[in-house]
């Protein structure tokens, strides 16, 4: 009974300073934490709507959970909408940063997450290059400025209807899931904008 | 008198079979349907094949040379296992397509178990299995047969099934002759009954494989036909896809399927419900090379249980 | 000069002799996972150094305190916290390679190489024997990860790190899948096993 007791209070007293630890260190980390998510929300944000100047978010009156972002101009005035879309892909769920202009034309879509299939599905976020390795050597600089092919082709499409956005070969499934979880939500974001 | 008592340990009668004479027979068997092929698809198929069955025999010589074992691509293992992969294979495939397949199916498939007779899986299906999950795209784009460039390009009829399209303009003798897409070797079925009789005469094969095989998807594809229970167009499904290349001549290999006869009725009928029910449920249009390969899989399993019985034990 | 020389072969031997992967086959699920580019090989094999090397000095520092019978769930707690700080550290500075290793990172806790060393070094050897042996062994994990991931990276996507090798190569898009790993690391485990028998 004592040997319990004791070993108890011995891991007690581990678990306890672990506690502590991780407390701490999550008090250091969670502001930084924090800014990098917002970072990122920020540039992709940018991505989609590279003419806005600033960004607001717009909730559901009722329950207050985000809709979409206005992208408005330095005047003020509204450009466009971003917003996300999720779709099934093959293996994980393909999130993706979508905006579209009032009319509904879609200015950039870009790939937030996605687990797919490296070298198949994965192509829905992959940058087609010409620049080789022996390039490099060479001194060529790596294109960065590149967007990936596949979402390239969202630009200036009618959001809704996505014509001549073409599947990845050997990909069916990954691109379809781009496409209509776009062709989707644009469809209820469009809904709410003439209505709401 | 020059009696000389001969001290040998048994068997004591021999045949003239040997490894090496069935490998070239079943080579020998497979030729018609090669044939078929190169009529049907011109000289392009036939290159590919060539290329397949150089490669094989490269891969195998150059790793038994490295591995200080004796070279054996006389046997002629390593052409047979070309020689099928390059029937598995579009006819419009690029040409380093079968020497990838190739040297995948002697290296993986085969010699890393340690040579002819030791593996568990089909080479030549382990080299199609590869290819399919590596480039997908060279594997399932199919040229139409020459001179009938209105038939549908770039699907097999089992591929345009899959995607909801019905085949009209193909008739049943059309099948027969192999004038559709496919890969090589498994379009030309006259060719290939030609082929699988031959082998069940000489007795090089046996019946059981074939048979439970193919009567098995053919019995599943009747029942789960398009319009309901018992409509299936079974015919379609024999002729069609790659069922009787893989049923007579790939199912069948010594190594990989089971030694009795009562396993071999049960691999065939493994293989034959898995194809169909890739056929009618998977991903795939077609799925002999992946019901092979599991029933490979399945093989040492069976054989432990359909073992006959010491007489005595 | 005798010391320093067994204290240098505590940390040469998880690079070779004893190497975590190739040889004591530890850590295997990881490795197949992360194992598609080099970036995010050595982002795992950091990560993994750094948790090792954090148990490690813990364990041998706390080994008279922990009783026998509790030792395990001890180890996990002290393993566990590390692996914490490890992934918040990541997700602060670095969150495009904790996206890129997603879930592995806090699977750390359960990579049977970081309680492997715990339970069977670090619980019996003094810190300094420990630090070098966590070093050893993280740097040996490491080393393996980008060796695998090199090949897989070359031949299941065509680059190297990052970078592509020549316009006219169609991948092998299998080797960059589960199944490309399996092969990878058992054709490698093969050719080591190969080499320590032929010495």
């Amino acid at each position: 009974m004592k040997t319990i007791v004791n070993h108890g209070l011995i891991l007690g007293m581990i678990c306890l300073v672990a506690t502590g630890l991780l407390a701490t260190v999550d008090k250091a980390t969670r502001p930084r934490i924090e800014a990098q998510a917002r970072l990122e929300l920020e540039n992709s944000l940018k991505d989609v709507l590279p003419e806005a100047v600033s960004f607001e978010p717009v909730t559901a009156p009722e329950n207050n959970t985000l809709l979409y972002y206005k992208g408005l101009d330095a005047a003020r005035a509204l450009i466009g909408v971003a917003f996300t879309a999720q779709g099934k892909g093959y293996s994980s769920m393909i999130e993706t940063m979508v905006g579209m202009k009032p009319d509904g034309t879609i200015t950039a879509i870009k790939v937030l997450n996605q687990n797919e299939t490296p070298g198949l599905g994965s192509q829905i976020n992959e940058v087609k290059t010409d620049v080789t390795i022996l390039d490099v050597f060479k001194g060529k600089k790596p294109d960065t400025a590149r967007k990936p092919w596949f979402t390239e082709q969202f630009s200036q499409k009618e959001a809704t209807g996505l014509e001549g956005v073409q599947s990845i070969t050997g990909a069916t499934i990954s691109s379809g899931a781009v496409i209509d979880s776009v062709k989707q939500k644009s469809r209820q974001i469009k809904e709410l904008l003439t209505h709401g | 008198m020059d009696n000389k008592l001969i001290i040998g340990s048994p068997p004591h009668v021999h045949t003239r079979e040997t490894t090496a004479r069935i490998m070239w027979m079943v080579t020998v068997s497979l030729v018609p349907a090669g044939i078929g092929a190169v009529v049907i698809f011109g000289l392009q198929a036939l290159w590919l094949t060539l290329w397949s069955i150089l490669a094989a025999v490269a891969t195998e010589a150059v790793i038994q040379f490295l591995s200080k074992s004796k070279i054996s691509i006389a046997d002629g293992s390593a052409v047979l296992t070309g020689l099928l992969l390059a029937y598995n294979i579009p006819p419009n495939a690029p040409f380093w397509i079968p020497i990838a397949g190739s040297c995948f199916a002697i290296a993986i498939g085969k010699m890393v178990f340690g040579g002819l007779g030791q593996n568990i899986f089909n080479p030549a299906l382990v080299g199609r299995a590869f290819l399919m999950a590596s480039w997908p795209a060279a594997m399932t784009t199919f040229c139409a047969p020459l001179g009938k460039a209105d038939a549908v390009t770039g699907a097999t009829p089992l591929a345009a099934l899959k995607e909801g399209k019905i085949v009209e303009s193909l008739s049943y003798l059309d099948m027969l002759l192999g004038l559709r897409g496919g890969c090589i070797g498994e379009v030309c079925i006259i060719a290939l009954l030609v082929g699988a009789v031959f082998l069940l005469i000489r007795g090089y094969i046996s019946w059981h494989i074939p048979v439970s095989f193919i009567g098995s998807t053919a019995l599943l594809m009747f029942i789960f036909g398009r319009q309901g229970a018992f409509t299936g167009d079974w015919l379609f499904h024999i002729l069609n896809g790659g069922l009787l290349l893989g049923a007579c001549f790939m199912a069948t290999d010594y190594v990989t399927s089971p030694l009795t006869a009562r396993g071999q009725i049960i691999f065939g009928i493994g293989c034959g419900v898995l194809t169909a029910v890739i056929r009618l449920w998977g991903g795939y249009p077609e799925g002999v090379s992946y019901a092979i390969l599991m029933m490979n899989a399945a093989t040492p399993l069976i054989d432990r249980y359909t073992r006959k019985r010491i007489y005595g034990t | 000069m005798a010391k320093t020389n067994n204290l240098f072969l505590e940390f040469w031997k998880g690079i070779i002799k004893e190497n975590p992967t190739f040889v004591l086959a530890l850590g295997l699920c990881p490795t197949l996972a992360v194992s598609i580019s080099v970036a995010n090989a050595v982002g795992m094999g950091v990560a993994a150094t750094f948790v090792l090397l954090g148990s490690n000095i813990m364990i041998a520092l706390l080994k008279n305190f922990i009783p026998d019978k509790v030792r395990i769930p001890c180890y996990i707690v002290v393993i566990a916290t590390f692996v914490t700080i490890a992934e918040l550290s990541m997700k602060a500075y670095s969150p495009a390679l904790n996206r890129a290793l997603g879930i592995y990172v806090p699977l750390i806790v359960v990579n049977c190489m970081v309680l492997g060393r715990a339970e069977a070094f670090a619980s019996k050897n003094n810190v300094v024997a420990s630090i070098l042996d966590a070093l050893g062994m993280g740097v040996g994990f490491t080393v393996a990860l980008i060796l695998i991931s090199a090949i897989r990276e070359l031949l299941g996507a065509g680059k190297i790190a990052g970078f592509v090798v020549t316009k006219n190569f169609a991948p092998a898009a299998m080797i960059a899948m589960p199944s490309g790993a399996l092969l990878v690391i058992g054709l490698l485990l093969g050719y080591f096993n190969y080499l320590k028998e032929k010495n």
